[in-house]
């Protein structure tokens, strides 16, 4: 007896091939067969089916073949950093002759508001290294970087000014309209700082720090736990170095530090301090002696201002998780728990300094707790009637009780619209520069001031930044 | 009865020789339509049709006679033999009688008073004169486009002639050229402004209202409660919210506080303009020539487009698809 199939066929023999019994009756007669003489095998060789005529439908028959492209395709990171590229001069923009370099008084005296103030080379790379410049900056449409002095800007440095001479710290959140200048006047300050020989610690992007895209690791032995962000510590440690270079080659340490990688003695320069921090494993231990040492109480040092850009993100629970899954709040780590401290008051500058922080109110978070604080600190400025001071919503949960503690002292600048005759000097900073095509008088002067409400990042989007043909 | 009425009608032809009954029959219809003068009743010769005062101060449209009772005519009367109908319009046989009377009478009118000092056009009260169309229509004849531009040639001069000077007749023979709704009568209320110096302008555009206060200042605007740059996101929309106030050279003139509902934001930006130069006015009527030229007078009535049906949007075709 013969297998149904061949052996080396491994069609299931129960599917595939229908061999001897038919599905149906078969018919008497060949359904198909032209003549009775013709077989029905015959019959049914002849009939292949339906037959196709005409045109057949044919996908993608438009569509042309691609042409290879022959540019080089951008390498990695080519395009953030071309996104992320700072330009501080246009040689197409006219020099302004009556320009004039900020020097270490100029932001102190009342003279200088409504004057536009260029900074000088030396503060444009100390700038550069703390990254104080920013890509929504309009920096790379005139010759050389300038700044406006503002009213609120003199009143600042002078208030920063006399906490440095009666050797106390300023604290001070910095809060506004949407491109009111909040940065910019960060940016001021820390040219009045880098001028006046000060250190300056800067954080460019609050969100780098909470948005859980950098690194981070436990602290052994603390309590609650405090999480080190070693690849940032390590990029802040850099920066500082870059920016403060001949100060901290001038400033000796009080103590030996043996639990650096590289043994520090004491009486060292703070700058082979920062320059053990070489790898991110142990760049929080360095910036930590760092630290220290610049706030060593009694010691020469100079003042301090440490400033925060972004303030909503690290007052408010980060993107970080403990192990247990639960969110880190952002003043659980190290870094951010350090500038809350300090602008909590909870840090004494030996030499005196400034804690500053500004709000954003681009991609910002909501924080409550800050928000609510900042308002009540501002009418406690205002001395306004107890019933106006803004009360907590007792029917709201989302409220942050460190974060009262730490802005329960802060003061609180507001920065608006610019007042008119400002609005004058910056607009005819324009025109000398070339970028402004009309001509400056009371008219163009109240119109881009009434468009942009006064404010000046507005009134540049109004005047410079509106394409007009 | 029947002799009788043709003896009167050729009577009334001057026709002394009897005419066959299908000769006079469509003839005697004419006849009903015509009005007799009184002067028939007199025994004149020709009954002339040209009423005794002048047409202009007639103001009841010409109607058709009553039958003539023939029998108690013939009592009392003795009637002339060989009257003469004449139609009371001259032009009652052109194809326009009614309004070749108005023009004929306005021609009158202003060989009679053509002479009288007039006031430049623009400082003549504005009247909406009928158009072509509507002329066709209350006149109920198909007058001729040219007539009707050399018609109001003479209206038009006729109504320039100084208020104080023209007589009654003018305005009488001017009535039926005008249009039965005087939209130049309709002055928009004042705006006042009240005590504190605010005047309220109210605009609209698309589904948007504005409502501006606009008050003397230094250039201060506040939409909902916002600056103008918070409220409007787009550089365009600022400009246009204040183009008034930026065309008049006001900008700095004058602080605003508006409140603004419905639509998107271009609607509210151009409903805030027109608010605006509503306001702005008030304070200073003069502008307005100057607004007009900045576009900021008139409302934009333009709406969204209804959708249609076998449409996909207002105009917008379904796709085609071969069976």
């Amino acid at each position: 007896m013969s297998a149904p199939n061949c052996l080396r066929c491994l069609v299931r023999p129960s599917t595939a091939i229908p061999l001897a019994i038919p599905r149906q009756a078969s018919p008497l007669v060949a359904p198909f067969a032209p003549f009775s003489t013709t077989t029905a095998t015959a019959a049914k060789k002849e009939v292949k089916g339906h037959v196709r005529g005409g045109k057949k439908l044919v996908l993608g028959k438009f569509k042309k073949n691609k042409v290879e492209s022959r540019v080089r395709p951008p390498g990695p990171g080519e395009r953030k950093a071309y996104r992320k590229r700072i330009t501080l001069s246009n040689d197409n923009a006219i020099q302004v002759p009556w320009l004039t370099d900020m020097g270490p008084g100029s932001l102190l005296d009342t003279a200088n508001v409504a004057k536009v103030l260029a900074l000088p080379e030396e503060v444009q790379d100390q700038l550069r290294a703390s990254e104080a410049f920013k890509t929504t900056q309009s920096w790379k449409m005139f010759r050389k970087p300038s700044v406006l002095v503002r009213t609120e800007t003199v009143d600042l440095m002078n208030r920063i000014q006399g906490a440095v001479e009666k050797r106390q710290t300023l604290r001070v959140a910095i809060t506004g309209d949407k491109v009111a200048g909040k940065s910019m006047m960060l940016l001021q300050a820390m040219s009045h700082a880098y001028l006046n020989n000060w250190i300056v610690i800067h954080v460019p992007e609050a969100h780098e720090l909470t948005t859980a895209c950098t690194d981070y690791a436990p602290i052994p032995g603390t309590e609650p736990p405090q999480y080190t962000q070693p690849t940032y510590a390590l990029k802040l440690i850099h920066a500082i170095k870059k920016a403060n270079e001949k100060i901290l080659a001038k400033t000796y340490t009080v103590s030996a530090h043996p639990e650096l990688p590289q043994n520090i003695p004491a009486n060292t320069p703070l700058l082979a301090i920062a320059n053990a921090a070489k790898e991110a494993d142990g760049a929080w231990a360095v910036f930590h002696a760092l630290w220290n040492e610049l706030t060593a109480q009694g010691a020469n040092r100079p003042p301090i201002l440490l400033s925060l850009d972004g303030l909503a993100h690290v007052m408010k629970t980060s993107d970080y998780r403990a192990p247990g899954f639960d969110r880190i709040h952002a003043h659980d780590l190290s870094l951010v728990r350090l500038f809350a401290e300090a602008l909590g008051g909870g840090v004494q500058f030996p030499n005196g300094g400034a804690v500053l922080g500004a709000t954003s109110r681009s991609n910002t978070p909501r924080a409550p707790s800050m928000e609510l604080a900042l308002a009540q600190r501002e009418a406690e400025q205002r001395h306004a009637d107890p019933a106006e001071v803004p009360q907590k919503d007792a029917f709201f949960r989302g409220y942050d009780e460190r974060v009262e503690a730490v802005l329960r002292s802060v003061q609180v600048l507001r920065l608006g619209g610019v007042s008119k005759l400002e609005a004058r000097a910056v607009m005819e900073y324009w025109a000398a520069s070339g970028m402004l095509r009309a001509a400056v008088d009371e008219k163009t002067v109240t119109e881009k001031w009434a468009l942009g409400s006064g404010v000046l990042g507005e009134m540049e989007r109004a005047s410079l930044l509106t394409m007009r043909i | 009865m029947a002799s009788s009425k043709q003896g009167l009608s050729s009577a009334l032809r001057g026709v002394s020789r009897t005419l066959s009954g299908k000769q006079w029959q469509p003839l005697e219809q004419q006849f009903q339509s015509l009005r007799l003068s009184p002067s028939l009743a007199q025994g004149v010769r020709c009954m002339s049709t040209e009423p005794t005062e002048p047409a202009f101060t007639d103001s009841l449209p010409p109607i058709s006679a009553a039958e003539i009772d023939t029998k108690s005519l013939s009592k009392r009367l003795r009637l002339a033999e060989h009257a003469r109908a004449l139609p009371v319009s001259p032009s009652y046989f052109s194809r326009t009688p009614s309004f070749n009377d108005r023009y004929l009478a306005l021609e009158k009118l202003m060989k009679s008073y053509g002479n009288l000092p007039v006031v430049p056009a623009a400082d003549a009260e504005r009247v909406a004169w009928k158009t072509l169309s509507d002329l066709r229509l209350s006149i109920g004849e198909p007058v001729k486009a040219t007539d009707y531009v050399k018609c109001l040639a003479v209206v038009k001069r006729l109504h320039q002639i100084h208020p104080e000077l023209k007589p009654t007749a003018i305005d009488h023979a001017l009535g039926d050229f005008k249009r039965e709704v005087q939209a130049f009568l309709n002055t928009p209320n004042p705006i006042p402004i009240d005590k504190l110096g605010r005047a309220l302008g109210v605009g609209r555009r698309k589904t948007s209202t504005a409502r501006a206060f606009v008050v003397e200042g230094e250039g201060k605007v506040l939409v909902n409660g916002k600056s103008l740059a918070d409220y409007f996101g787009r550089v365009h929309d600022r400009e246009s919210a204040v183009w008034a106030l930026h065309a008049a050279g006001r900008l700095d003139k004058y602080n605003v506080w508006a409140r603004v509902e419905g639509g998107g934001t271009t609607g509210q930006a151009e409903a805030l303009t027109l608010a605006i130069a509503k306001a702005l006015l008030a304070h200073e009527p003069a502008l307005k020539p100057a607004l007009r030229r900045a576009g900021t007078v008139t409302r934009d009535p333009r709406r969204v487009e209804r959708k249609k049906h076998g449409k996909v949007k207002a105009r917008k075709a379904p796709a085609w698809v071969k069976r």
